[in-house]
């Protein structure tokens, strides 16, 4: 439904994109991950149409966005990072606006002003001026308008930045929701909405795909990879390295408890978990928690953009010597 | 493309007309309409609004750049301009709704004049004629100084600096009449037909010469047409 072939983006000599390649299928909703200024937004621009890009492809539903840009643009709804309001409108004469402004009239027009209303939470909003609106509000309405011609693609620039706990569940319920229907594709810098959201994921640092998977194939480039976490009493790290297949036992910090409890995460190579009980029963200790652990999201992320992070500063550092 | 126009033009007029600023000019225009009418008519002694029209051709010098400041810079600023520009509308729409509807406005705030013809008339005997040529040219002005000001407000993204550049780029083509002083008469001579005043002349005297008529709607479309490549060329860089 959506697909980047080789993307790039320049602003004068400054690199924005580079190489940019991606496809997102039929109803699927996708992630778009990574740091500020990594190009999330430059790249969603360029899906919108919104910015030329300088080399590769952008289709959307078969169509080029940069040979056919009233096809792409008539299929795709845009919520940009900050909702496109303008303050002096009210609700009603904004989605009014919009709603003709993407070719619907009359009748039409109204219906689906309703039917967004009522998807996102705005029933009853029609007369309250934009300019006076919550942040939370706010978003809600410009998902509205992203909504209003029934699009097949959704595109949501930060959805849920600066909103409140409360109103990013909404929202997130919201996207949750429409995710059944249509084919979404949201960026975000927070990991727990691409856990709560997307099952599979691009991740994007200095304006390159760095990884792109499902969760699991993200979770799996963690250089730390699966961990075991046990706990025990009367038996110390040295004693428990002994077992077998473990290859590093780390105290987790904070977690000495005054009655000789202690948590460590063991790192080894397969699953460890009875070889580990069995150590400490061989060495007389206490054992009441013995747990296999993914690594989080977060640290899959740390390490694939730290990564890149690390060797993006070593070549430039190097590059004036050259 | 007809159909978006309108869409744009009902949504500009919305906002214009929700906003104070549309009041405040209308207000000040009017205040200075009856100034005009009123030294106009005791220095004169004329049945005519001659001294009026030509004095407000030179007001709206100052007031349409204001008026069309926000329409690209505010749309810029606040985010909106993403909104048009991935919905399904041709530019030259969005263009020419925003121009059409500050046009608009200007004819409102001519309508507000109505009021000093009907004095002369029940007073005097006002050459009708003339006083529709002096509005024909009041509106010629109108149509170029609002697609000049739309064109500054296409270059930047504050407000004040559209303005002020809409005056800045507008003064050149008031001033040019008064050229002599510079330059030998034979440039002067050449120079001077860019000027506003030389062509907005035969209005204010009752006649309408195609070539002057022609000098506004050039105009009128080469300043629309700067803003539209302007607008075309910022999405490229």
């Amino acid at each position: 439904m959506v697909e980047a072939i080789a993307v790039s983006k320049s602003f004068g000599p400054t690199v924005a994109l580079a190489d940019v390649s991606f496809s997102v299928g039929v109803g699927e909703i996708v992630g778009f991950l990574g740091p500020n200024g990594a190009g999330k937004t430059t790249t969603m621009r360029i899906l919108t149409g919104f910015l030329p890009a300088s080399g590769g492809e952008a289709r959307i539903a078969g169509f080029d966005v940069f040979e056919h840009p009233m096809e792409v643009k008539r299929r795709v709804g845009y919520l940009p990072e900050s909702p496109p309001l303008y303050p002096e409108l009210t609700v009603g004469e904004y989605l009014h606006f919009v709603g003709e402004l993407r070719g619907l009239s009359g009748r039409a027009c109204t219906l689906r002003i309703g039917a967004v209303m009522e998807q996102t939470g705005l029933k009853g909003w029609e007369g309250r001026v934009l300019g006076s609106l919550s942040k939370g509000y706010r978003q809600r309405v410009g998902l509205a308008q992203a909504l209003i011609h029934d699009p097949p693609v959704l595109i949501l620039d930060e959805p849920t930045s600066g909103l409140d706990p409360t109103q990013m569940v909404g929202i997130r319920a919201l996207i949750r929701d429409l995710a059944t229907t249509h084919t979404v594709i949201l960026s975000t810098h927070v990991l727990s909405e691409v856990e709560a959201l997307c099952p599979r994921a691009v991740v994007i640092g200095r304006g390159r795909v760095l990884a792109q998977g499902t969760l699991a194939e993200l979770k799996a480039k963690a250089k730390r990879g699966t961990w075991t976490l046990i706990e025990v009493q009367g038996i110390g790290a040295a004693a428990l390295a002994e077992a077998e297949g473990v290859d590093q036992v780390e105290p987790i910090p904070q977690s000495l408890e005054s009655d000789g409890w202690a948590s460590y995460r063991v790192t080894s190579r397969g699953d460890v978990r009875e070889a580990l009980i069995r150590r400490v029963q061989e060495a007389k200790g206490r054992v009441r928690a013995v747990e296999a652990r993914q690594p989080a999201l977060e640290e899959a992320f740390v390490d694939i953009v730290g990564e890149e992070g690390v060797t993006q500063g070593r070549a430039a550092t190097a590059g004036p010597v050259a | 493309m007809i159909r978006s126009t309108w869409t744009i033009w009902k949504k500009e007029m919305r906002c214009y007309l929700v906003s104070p600023l549309a009041y405040v000019f209308l207000a000040a225009f009017l205040f200075l309409s009856g100034l005009f009418f009123y030294l106009g008519i005791t220095l004169t002694g004329e049945a005519s609004l001659r001294v009026l029209l030509a004095n407000l051709a030179v007001t709206q010098l100052f007031v349409l750049p204001m008026l069309t400041m926000r329409h690209f810079a505010e749309e810029r600023r606040q985010g909106t301009l993403e909104l048009l520009f991935t919905a399904p509308v041709p530019l030259a729409a969005i263009v020419i709704g925003k121009w059409l509807s500050s046009v608009t406005l200007c004819v409102l705030m001519f309508v507000g004049t109505a009021v000093f013809p009907a004095i002369l008339a029940y007073y005097g005997d006002p050459d009708w004629g003339v006083m529709a040529t002096n509005y024909l040219g009041l509106l010629a002005v109108a149509c170029g100084f609002c697609a000049t000001g739309l064109f500054a407000s296409s270059l930047t993204d504050d407000q004040v600096a559209a303005g002020l550049l809409g005056i800045v780029l507008l003064l050149p083509f008031w001033l040019v009449h008064q050229i002599e002083a510079l330059v030998s008469d034979e440039w002067a001579e050449s120079i001077r037909k860019f000027g506003v005043l030389v062509h907005l002349d035969s209005f204010q005297r009752g006649v309408l010469d195609s070539a002057d008529v022609l000098y506004f709607v050039a105009f009128t479309f080469v300043f629309l047409f700067l803003t539209f490549r302007s607008l075309e060329s910022r999405r490229w860089r």
